[in-house]
């Protein structure tokens, strides 16, 4: 499966008390144009969205908070992993898409596959981890689990390289903190 | 030495995380943190890299919480992208506090002397609005930097130098 595939299926997941940080690119592009508005769409900020969503979960209790990110993102920040596997919030979730390349730049090579995910996070002693070839058939009972098991949960999908031609994101960066702090006001 | 409980006190009713990494300069004021953790109404959280404590703050601001974020000097070479390309770019309230190193206490340490000496122009090239925490009226220069991280919705950082928050 290609990323915006595995994005566009997260819909069926969420719910009001759902905050995502997609990092940047084409994951918060394709979030942006694929999935309810408004979430955490970071441009820039490479190697930040684990550290933004650890923030967010340890704040905000009552929020289940999902980070997507590419493997050239999380590689930069890497060190971001272990800080939230001490922590261990219950309501963070990361999503780790691994093309194995830099692909909004020109799919340059990363280093990603250097890495045994299942024993790395294996060593992390995380209560849910998971390193798969997302297909149709067994995304979807993987994704029910990952979000519903209420405790600090990663998924790692080895995804094929593909895009769909979605406009850039039209917000500026100052309108999307404006729509998730007024998502923080109401309550 | 400023009082450091009632540093601590400040800090709780004006900030809702702390984020950092440390350095000797804030010694006393992290071990006291440290020991009254149980007890404090704020978070406090570890970090690995002082880009990281920058984000865990984003995630503070974002949800309308007040962050503080402690450093050496030497992590202003390490939080560029973290200040221009979110906290900066996003409009996010947060505070900067950052021990002065590589000034004459610091004449043995050469790792600090470079970046103590252009960190003041640093901090303008990078347009960050700095104060220096002085033991006389801390709770008014304090003051000034929240208004003026609250009024404008964007970080400030407070210098700190040896013998300010530690012996």
């Amino acid at each position: 499966m290609r990323g915006y595939e595995v994005i566009a299926c997260l819909k069926d997941y969420l719910t009001e008390d759902d905050l995502l940080v997609s990092s940047n690119g084409n994951i918060s592009r394709e979030v942006y144009h694929l999935l309810t508005k408004p979430q955490v769409y970071l441009r820039g900020s490479m190697g930040l969205p684990v550290g933004v969503g650890l923030g967010l979960a340890v704040m905000n209790s009552d929020k289940r908070v999902t980070v997507i990110t590419g493997d050239g993102n999380l590689l930069m920040g890497f060190g971001s992993l272990i800080t939230t596997a001490f922590y261990r919030p219950k309501n963070l979730r990361i999503l780790i898409l691994d093309n194995t390349q830099y692909y909004t730049t020109g799919g340059q090579k990363t280093v990603s596959t250097a890495i045994n995910y299942n024993k790395f996070f294996e060593s992390l002693n995380i209560e849910y981890f998971k390193s798969l070839i997302p297909t149709e058939m067994n995304l979807k009972p993987v994704l029910s689990e990952f979000f519903d098991i209420g405790l600090l949960s990663i998924l790692h999908l080895t995804i094929e390289e593909g895009k769909q031609d979605l406009a850039n994101i039209p917000w500026h960066p100052t309108q999307i903190s404006m729509e998730i702090q007024k998502k923080f006001l109401k309550e | 030495m400023i009082d450091i409980s009632e540093f601590i006190k400040f800090i709780e009713e004006n900030f809702d995380l702390v984020s950092g990494v440390p350095c000797s300069y804030f010694k006393n004021l992290l071990a006291t943190l440290a020991k009254q953790e149980e007890g404090l109404t704020i978070k406090h959280l570890i970090a690995t890299r002082e880009d990281e404590a920058i984000a865990i703050a984003t995630g503070a601001a974002l949800s309308r919480k007040r962050a503080l974020v402690y450093m050496q000097n030497s992590g202003i070479g390490n939080i560029g992208d973290a200040l221009t390309s979110l906290v900066q770019l996003y409009q996010l309230p947060m505070m900067l506090l950052i021990s002065s190193r590589g000034l004459e206490d610091d004449i043995d340490f050469p790792e600090h002397s470079i970046m103590g000496d252009i960190n003041d122009p640093l901090l303008e090239t990078l347009k960050l609005k700095y104060w220096y925490l002085k033991e006389e009226w801390w709770q008014k220069i304090m003051q000034e930097a929240i208004t003026e991280m609250n009024t404008q919705s964007l970080p400030v950082v407070v210098m700190v130098k040896k013998g300010v928050l530690s012996e």
